[in-house]
C-alpha cells in the first residue's frame, strides 16, 4: 500500500498551508502548494496530480469552483478532491460531496486522521487503476473478438448467400442483433425452372445460432442444384440438424417451392408466424400456419412433411417474416401479432408494400432501435418466368468435348414409385456427358415433365382437367397422394440414350407406363392458344425438343434433343 | 424466478416459473431437473409465464430428452394466450400434453 503520491494543495492560510504540506510530506508524498482556487486550477496537470486537496473558501476562486473546473480537466481519469474545512456546517461539508469530492478534512488538522484518510485514498486509487487495467484489457480482447468475427462473418456469408436472393421477384429486410444472427434466408434456382426459398430462425442469437445455418445452407444449394424435391429436402436437412445440435437448439422455417410449369407453390411451415398470401380472389390475405415441429428436433424415422400447395396468377404475392416481428412489443407493450399486425392480417395494406409498411411500424414502435431478437422479411412476387429467364448457369462450353455413345433403363416397380423419386440420379448420370451438362435445366424439364406424365396420368390414372380451377387442384394432390400411398401394381420405364455423330449429339429420353395410353393424336401443341392450367405440360415438352414421338397407344413417349458441339453459341 | 418441488407419492417433479421464461431462466430451470433423479412425472406450470422465447422451448425440448424423450411424461399447464400462440406455432403440442 505504499505508495508516493503527488498532490496539489490549495489554501489561503499560509500557516494552515504549510502545516498541511508538513503533514503530507513526512509520509513521502510530494506537494505542489496553491494559493488559492485560481492558483491551483493553473496548477493542476491531469497527468501528474494523483490527490488535490481545496479549502473551501478562498479568495478569486472558492473550494467548489475550482473542484469543478479540475474534474473537468481532469476529463476520464479519476482525481480524488479533498475538501479541507474549517466549518463544521453539515450542509456546506455535504455540499463538498455532492459536487463530486471524495471526502473532507476538519481544521485543526490532525495528523492521525489525515494519514487514515491518504491510507484509504491510496487504496481507492489502486483499485482504480486495476479496473482501469481491466477495462483496458478486456476492449482490447473485445476488439480480437470482433475482428476474429468479422472474418469468420466473411466466410459465413460466401456460404449463406452463395445464392440468387438479387433475384427482381424478391425482396428481404433484414435486422440482426449481433455480428452474427440466427436468421437465414436462402433462395436457389431449380434446374427445371422455379426456385426454392428458405426463411430459418435459430434458436438464440449470435454467434451459437449461426453455426447451424453452415449444414443448412450447404444441404439446401447443393441438393435444390441436383434436382432434388423440397419434401426430400427438408427431411434430410432435419436430420442433419438433429445429429448436429444440442437438445435445446433448433431451427423454425419455412420452405417454399415454386414451380413455374404448373403456376403453383408448396409451403412448408415449421414454426414460424402465419406465411401471408395474397391473391386477387380474396381481400384478405390467406395464411398458412404452421403444421410442423421446427427442424432438428424429431428424429428422422418420426418425421413428417406437412405441405400445403396453392395455385397462383403471376402477381400474387407470399409474406414470409420470422418471429421477430411477430413477438416483437408496441410502445404500449404489446405484441405485434395482437397489434400493430392486425391490418396486415386483415388486407388493409397493399401487398407489394407489405414490407416497407413492416420497417415503418417496426421503425415508429422503436423495436429497430433495439432490437431483442433477429428480424427477417421476405415478400415474392410470384411468377412464371422465375428462375427461367433470369437463370445463367455460366458453365462454359467446351469446343473439343468427347464423344459420347451410352444407354441405361431403369425400371421402377409400385414399391420404388412410391418411395424414391429417381429423377435426380438419372440426372446426375445424363449430365456426366461432355457439353449435356450446360442444358442440364432443360433436360431436367423435359425428364420431369416426361416422368410426372407417366405417374400421374398413366400409373395413377389421375385425369388432369382436375386441376382448371384452384380447388381441384389441391384435391388433384390430394387425390395423388392417396393413390400413390395405395399404389400395388403399375410400373414407369425410363431409358436413356445419347449418340454421337460429328458434331451433332442427341439425347434420346423414352419413358413408358403401365396405364391404358391416351389420345395423343389430339393434343393441342399451341400453348398461346391455350388459356388452359392443365394441357401445358405437352406443348412445353414439344418447345423444348427436337421431336417428340408417341407409341404404344400413348402409353410409351420418347423426347429426341439435339445439341451441337464445336461451335460458337 | 423459478421454483421447484419434488412430491415423493406421485414422483412429480413440478416446476413453476414466474414471468419472463427465457434465456436467463436457463441455470435455475436446468438445476431443477437435474438435481431430481426420481421424477417420472413433471408438470410445467406456465400459469405465472408471461412470455416464453424460443431458447425457453429449447429448454424444455432438454427437459423432454432428460425425461426420456418419446417417453416422457411432461405436461405443461395454464399457459396463458400469448404462450399457448408461441407453442402451438412451434407444433409442440405433438411433443407435450397442454393443459389449458
Amino acid at each position: 500500500m505504499e505508495q508516493i503520491l503527488n498532490i496539489l494543495i490549495a489554501d489561503d492560510n499560509p500557516s494552515d498551508r504549510i502545516l498541511l504540506k508538513a503533514i503530507l510530506s513526512q509520509f513521502g508524498h510530494n506537494v505542489i502548494s496553491a494559493v488559492d482556487g485560481q492558483d491551483a486550477v493553473e496548477k493542476f496537470d491531469p497527468d501528474t496530480i494523483q490527490l488535490v486537496c481545496l479549502d473551501v473558501k478562498m479568495p478569486r476562486k472558492d473550494g467548489w469552483e475550482a473542484a469543478l473546473e479540475i474534474q473537468r480537466a481532469a476529463g476520464d481519469l479519476f482525481v480524488p478532491i479533498i475538501f479541507l474545512s474549517g466549518v463544521a456546517d453539515p450542509i456546506a461539508l455535504s455540499n463538498c460531496l455532492r459536487i463530486g469530492g471524495t471526502d473532507f478534512i476538519s481544521k485543526p488538522y490532525s495528523p492521525a486522521l489525515i494519514t487514515a484518510k491518504l491510507n484509504a485514498i491510496v487504496r481507492l486509487l489502486v483499485m482504480q487503476k486495476t479496473l482501469e487495467e481491466q477495462r483496458d484489457a478486456m476492449s482490447l480482447y473485445n476488439e480480437q473478438l470482433v475482428h476474429d468475427q468479422n472474418v469468420a462473418k466473411v466466410v459465413y456469408e460466401n456460404i449463406t448467400h452463395s445464392n440468387c436472393l438479387k433475384d427482381p421477384a424478391l425482396s428481404t429486410v433484414h435486422y440482426g442483433t449481433h455480428t452474427f444472427n440466427g436468421d437465414v434466408i436462402l433462395a436457389a434456382y431449380k434446374p427445371n425452372g422455379g426456385m426454392h426459398l428458405l426463411l430459418g430462425d435459430f434458436t438464440g442469437h449470435g454467434l451459437s445460432a449461426a453455426i447451424g445455418a453452415l449444414p443448412l445452407a450447404d444441404i439446401f444449394f447443393d441438393w435444390t442444384k441436383k434436382g432434388f424435391l423440397m419434401r426430400q429436402i427438408i427431411p434430410e436437412i432435419n436430420a442433419r440438424l438433429k445429429s448436429i445440435l444440442p437438445a435445446n437448439m433448433f431451427c423454425s422455417a419455412a420452405f417454399i417451392d415454386i414451380k413455374v410449369n404448373n403456376k403453383s407453390i408448396d409451403i412448408w411451415n415449421g414454426g414460424l408466424p402465419d406465411l401471408l398470401f395474397f391473391s386477387q380472389q380474396s381481400k384478405v390475405p390467406v395464411r398458412f400456419e404452421s403444421k410442423n415441429l421446427p427442424l432438428g428436433i424429431l428424429p428422422p424415422d418420426v418425421f413428417e412433411c406437412q405441405i400445403d400447395p396453392v395455385t397462383f396468377v403471376p402477381g400474387n404475392r407470399l409474406v414470409v417474416f420470422s418471429d421477430g416481428v411477430y413477438e416483437a412489443q408496441d410502445k404500449s407493450g404489446a405484441m405485434f401479432c395482437h397489434s400493430v399486425l392486425n391490418p396486415l392480417y386483415e388486407g388493409e395494406i397493399a401487398d407489394d408494400q407489405a414490407l416497407d409498411w413492416m420497417v415503418e411500424q417496426l421503425t415508429q414502435e422503436g423495436v429497430l432501435e433495439n432490437p431483442h431478437d433477429d428480424i427477417s422479411c421476405l415478400s415474392i412476387r410470384l411468377d412464371s418466368n422465375i428462375g427461367i429467364e433470369s437463370h445463367d448457369h455460366g458453365v462454359p462450353t467446351s469446343h473439343h468435348e468427347a464423344p459420347a455413345d451410352f444407354s441405361f433403363e431403369y425400371v421402377l416397380n409400385a414399391d420404388s414409385l412410391r418411395n424414391t423419386d429417381p429423377l435426380p440420379y438419372v440426372l446426375q448420370i445424363i449430365t456426366t456427358v461432355p457439353g449435356l451438362s450446360s442444358f442440364s435445366s432443360q433436360v431436367f424439364m423435359i425428364l420431369s415433365e416426361l416422368y410426372s406424365n407417366a405417374l400421374e396420368h398413366g400409373v395413377l390414372g389421375l385425369k388432369s382437367d382436375k386441376k382448371s380451377s384452384s380447388d381441384g387442384f389441391s384435391q388433384y394432390y390430394d387425390e395423388r397422394e392417396q393413390r400413390l400411398a395405395a399404389l400395388k401394381d403399375g410400373f414407369v420405364k425410363i431409358s436413356v440414350k445419347v449418340t454421337s455423330s460429328d458434331n451433332e449429339r442427341v439425347l434420346a429420353l423414352y419413358v413408358e407406363d403401365s396405364g391404358s395410353g391416351f389420345d395423343y393424336q389430339n393434343v393441342n401443341f399451341d400453348m398461346s392458344s391455350s388459356e388452359l392450367l392443365y394441357n401445358r405440360g405437352l406443348a412445353l415438352l414439344d418447345q423444348l425438343c427436337h421431336k417428340l414421338e408417341f407409341c404404344k397407344g400413348g402409353r410409351g413417349v420418347t423426347a429426341y434433343y439435339h445439341w451441337q458441339v464445336g461451335q460458337d453459341d | 424466478m423459478v421454483e421447484s418441488s419434488f412430491d415423493d407419492k406421485t414422483e412429480c417433479l413440478t416446476i413453476s416459473i414466474d414471468g419472463r421464461f427465457d434465456y436467463s431462466c436457463h441455470k435455475l430451470f436446468k438445476e431443477a431437473f437435474v438435481s431430481v433423479n426420481k421424477a417420472v412425472a413433471y408438470e410445467i406450470d406456465l400459469s405465472r409465464v408471461t412470455y416464453l422465447d424460443s431458447s425457453a422451448l429449447g429448454m424444455l425440448l432438454l427437459l423432454r430428452d432428460h425425461a426420456g424423450g418419446e417417453k416422457a411424461n411432461v405436461h405443461l399447464k395454464k399457459p396463458n394466450g400469448a404462450v399457448l400462440d408461441i407453442l402451438k406455432i412451434a407444433n409442440f403440442h405433438r411433443l407435450f400434453e397442454i393443459e389449458e
